[in-house]
């Protein structure tokens, strides 16, 4: 891979970050409507208004503010929690921890799955098998995750008879099992619609690949299926499904703020509307922040990933 | 002696059997309307070393020929008897697993386009190795060894370079020669090319067929070269079958087929082949008198962006990509101009610059006024001059009726009033030889050549002083650009309007254009009049390009 391709693709990274960092300031401190009264309320006093002004450094010029806020997160300080009296970072951290055990799990799983299944529909053509997995993709995709998470709940999570718990967390370093026993419903609810979306992907494009003329003349070299379909035509159909995968991370981001909510999961998703309801600034800005990040760098990696199964996009 | 005799002629027929013989084998395919015949009774014959030519149009057989023969056939193919022998084995009997034992070992083929047919994500060494690691049970550092001298045996300079190239880093002829090195690679009874050279450029092409000739001595193949150029195949076959839907209707050696063909098609088709001693062009116009002139026009491609030029301004200037530059020639009214070029010379930049499609630098002199660049170009020029493109379904809009269609520049440039526009439609229909009620169909119930004909009265419903042809006959067969040709210089003489007609086809413009223009890597290199196509002062690109022309056999036939 050229250093080239990727030091424009990091430098275009940067520039979003900035922009995003820029964007997350603006609308948390600068919109119109005075922070401090809207976190103290309509009848606070004139002198805690001044007074959390000052700890915000709402008094000083925006750019001021910026570069001070800026500055901070340079060297990880995203300040305090106004509701929690814990450092931002703390807070955050764990939550972030555990979201990405979460957000992980569900996407190892399903890549693992969703990639062999929509090759095998392709393969399967029109047969019972692609009509089966077809089917359920559509079902996936159809269902909001508030719906499948209900279902699941009602079959898998009953009181007392249901074999996971409703509800919880537990760190895989603490136990495996009950890490699992508890990832087990957010992961497969996160999961199932990733699972759809990226079968479908790697269906329709294996689907060409396969009845492409190079596909046509590895064939007629005499080359075995399974040479054909492993080293000619998966690899072929994957970059497509890598860059859904990435653009996917956008949706399993909003995904888990859902989910994290029903299942009570510890993770940036109950913090981000804990911090809404309790207008925790400095917390919302680090997970909104937090978030683009993950999803910027998930598409580098992605592109990355892209450029290294496909020699044509390495010298675009 | 009688017990001797099966014996006998048993052991002389082993040692005489064909590399190939098909013994009246019929085909076709299930459709939703029933089946539909694709192959008739067909017979033919590849003896030990011979080279068969099977020549047809699109739609005519050739390709579910070699289909059958590689016994890769779609699911609803039905095959309706006889039999296809390798070296005497029915491969109608083998099954698919027998089948991919023999398919790149004992026959293999070369397709059309090399572009296409490799993989674009693996390494071209790896493309050639597979085979041998395939069929020939080596490890892939033996295959590797091996795959870099059957490239070498193409003539690649340096072919161990070349193994570690993937296939966007190779030109088309590499990539065709990659393709034969691997069809070639594990010393096949029989190789079936199918148009191998129609992708690539003509001095390409002539490369390869030399390549193909001299192979075919040293390895002593078999080969079925597919192709739909009379002209061509009678370069490099011994025998020759033409075939017309799906049916063999002429055989023999090449001087008997084009000497004294018996079939009334194929006497059709060596017809149809463009003649360049044969003018079927208009008169030149008595005077010349420009109508548009072009001074020094160029075009950039990839231009810069201003990252680059502020950061790498050298590195800048190499990235822009001239697709044309100090383009210089005049277009005369009435008559017939040629740009002459292979893929990527710069004749179709050209024609969108004259089309005002493209942005430019230079001037466009019109009638004394001379436009700068592409936002100086009016209504009333675009009216003046209409352009037809390569490929018709690309350019007709499918969900429109050909009507409409037709219709559109008249109503755009007020050229009738709205209450005759269907009257009109009529007449251009007619004049480009279609039936008036076309004008309710949609183009996809058209034959291309059909569809290239509406294109042609679109171009010429506005009433324009120039019409540029961007390679209009490219995507045509034979017959059918034979008849658009003929169609183009009817129009020109009616009509007095102006052409530049685009093509890569020497024999073609030869016969049509009043003056040529030779373009190569986005210059013009040689402007020349017609009848000093073979002065000794031509430009050497433009000789190379005459000489590479393959049509003797064809043309002699003719006369």
């Amino acid at each position: 891979m050229s250093w080239g391709y990727f030091i424009r693709r990091l430098f275009a990274v940067v520039l979003v970050l900035a922009i995003v960092t820029f964007a997350v300031f603006a609308i948390t401190t600068v919109l119109p409507g005075n922070a401090a009264i809207m976190i103290l309320g309509e009848y606070a006093t004139p002198e805690a208004v001044a007074a959390l002004e000052r700890q915000l450094r709402l008094d000083q010029p925006w750019h001021v503010q910026y570069l001070t806020w800026i500055s901070g997160i340079a060297r990880g300080d995203f300040g305090m929690s106004l509701r929690l009296s814990l450092p931002v970072t703390q807070v955050v951290g764990e939550a972030f921890v555990n979201s990405a055990v979460l957000a992980a799990t569900a996407l190892v799983t399903v890549t693992v799955i969703a990639i062999p299944l929509g090759a095998l529909a392709a393969i399967k053509r029109g047969t019972a098998i692609d009509l089966a997995l077809g089917l359920f993709s559509y079902l996936g995709t159809s269902l909001p995750e508030f719906v499948t998470a209900t279902l699941l709940l009602v079959f898998l999570a009953a009181p007392n008879t249901g074999p996971f718990p409703a509800g919880g967390y537990v760190a895989p370093w603490e136990s495996l099992a009950g890490f699992g026993a508890h990832v087990a419903l957010p992961a497969a609810t996160l999961g199932l619609i990733l699972m759809a979306h990226i079968a479908r992907q790697v269906r329709s494009e294996m689907s060409e690949v396969l009845s492409s003329d190079y596909i046509r003349a590895a064939r007629l070299k005499g080359l075995s299926e399974r040479r054909v379909i492993r080293r000619h035509a998966l690899p072929n159909s994957m970059a497509p499904a890598v860059a859904v995968i990435s653009l996917d991370i956008g949706y399993l981001l909003g995904g888990i703020i859902v989910v994290e909510e029903i299942f009570a999961w510890p993770g940036l998703g109950r913090l981000l509307i804990y911090a809404l309801e309790n207008r925790d600034l400095p917390v919302i800005q680090a997970v909104t922040l937090l978030l683009a990040t993950v999803y910027a760098l998930s598409n580098l990696l992605s592109d990355i990933v892209i450029a290294l199964l496909d020699p044509r996009v390495r010298y675009a | 002696m009688t017990s001797l005799a099966p014996n006998v002629i048993e052991a002389a027929a082993e040692k005489q059997k064909p590399a190939l013989s098909i013994r009246n084998y019929s085909l076709a395919y299930n459709t939703l309307n029933g089946p539909v015949s694709a192959l008739k009774n067909i017979d033919l014959t590849i003896g030990k070393g011979q080279t068969v030519g099977l020549v047809g149009e699109s739609g005519s057989g050739k390709s579910s020929m070699a289909w059958s023969i590689m016994r890769y056939l779609p699911p609803n193919a039905l095959e309706t008897g006889g039999a296809i022998r390798l070296a005497g084995e029915e491969l109608l009997d083998y099954t698919p697993r027998q089948m991919a034992d023999i398919r790149g070992r004992r026959m293999s083929m070369v397709f059309q386009d090399p572009s296409t047919s490799l993989n674009p994500t693996i390494r071209l060494g790896e493309q050639i190795a597979e085979v041998l690691m395939r069929h020939q049970g080596l490890t892939a550092a033996q295959a590797w060894v091996e795959a870099e001298a059957a490239l070498a045996r193409t003539g690649i300079t340096r072919p161990k370079e070349m193994l570690r190239r993937f296939p966007h880093e190779a030109s088309g002829g590499e990539k065709q020669r990659v393709v034969i090195a691997t069809a070639f690679a594990c010393e096949p009874e029989l190789i079936i090319f199918d148009e191998p050279t129609t992708a690539l450029d003509i001095l390409t092409a002539r490369q390869i067929l030399d390549l193909f000739n001299r192979l075919r001595e040293e390895t002593n193949v078999s080969a079925l070269y597919i192709s739909h150029d009379l002209g061509l195949v009678s370069r490099v076959v011994d025998e020759v079958s033409v075939i017309h839907r799906g049916a063999i209707v002429e055989s023999g050696s090449v001087a008997q087929v084009f000497r004294r063909p018996t079939d009334a098609y194929t006497r059709h088709l060596i017809g149809a082949v463009p003649n360049p001693d044969r003018w079927i062009g208009v008169e030149r116009p008595s005077h010349p008198e420009s109508l548009i002139r072009l001074e020094k026009i160029g075009v950039r491609y990839n231009s810069p962006s201003l990252f680059q030029k502020l950061f790498k301004p050298a590195a800048a200037e190499k990235s822009t990509f001239w697709g044309a530059r100090d383009v210089s020639l005049d277009i005369r009214k009435g008559e017939l101009l040629g740009v002459v070029g292979e893929s990527g010379s710069g004749k179709s930049t050209i024609a969108k610059v004259l089309a005002g499609l493209e942005d430019f630098e230079g001037n466009l002199d019109v009638g004394g006024k001379a436009l700068t660049s592409r936002k100086e170009i009016d209504r009333a020029y675009r009216r003046n001059v209409q352009i037809v493109f390569q490929h018709p379904d690309a350019s007709l809009n499918p969900r429109q009726k050909i009507g409409t269609i037709i219709g559109r520049p008249l109503k755009l440039y007020g050229i009738v009033p709205r209450d005759k526009i269907t009257a009109r439609v009529a007449e251009l229909l007619e004049m480009v030889r279609l039936p008036a009620d076309y004008a309710n169909r949609h183009p996809h119930q058209l034959s291309g050549g059909e569809k290239q004909r509406v294109a042609i009265a679109r171009a010429f419903a506005a009433e324009p002083s120039l019409v540029i042809c961007d390679e209009v006959t490219a995507a045509l067969d034979v017959s059918v650009q034979a008849a658009v040709a003929d169609l183009l210089v009817k129009l020109q003489k009616d009509t007095g309007t102006a052409c530049v007609f685009i093509t890569h086809d020497l024999n073609l413009i030869r016969q049509l254009a009043h003056r040529i223009a030779v373009m190569q890597h986005g210059r013009l290199v040689d402007f020349f009049d017609r009848d000093d196509a073979r002065a000794d002062d031509r430009h050497p690109y433009t000789k190379a390009l005459l000489d590479a022309v393959p049509v003797q056999e064809a043309v002699e036939a003719q006369n």
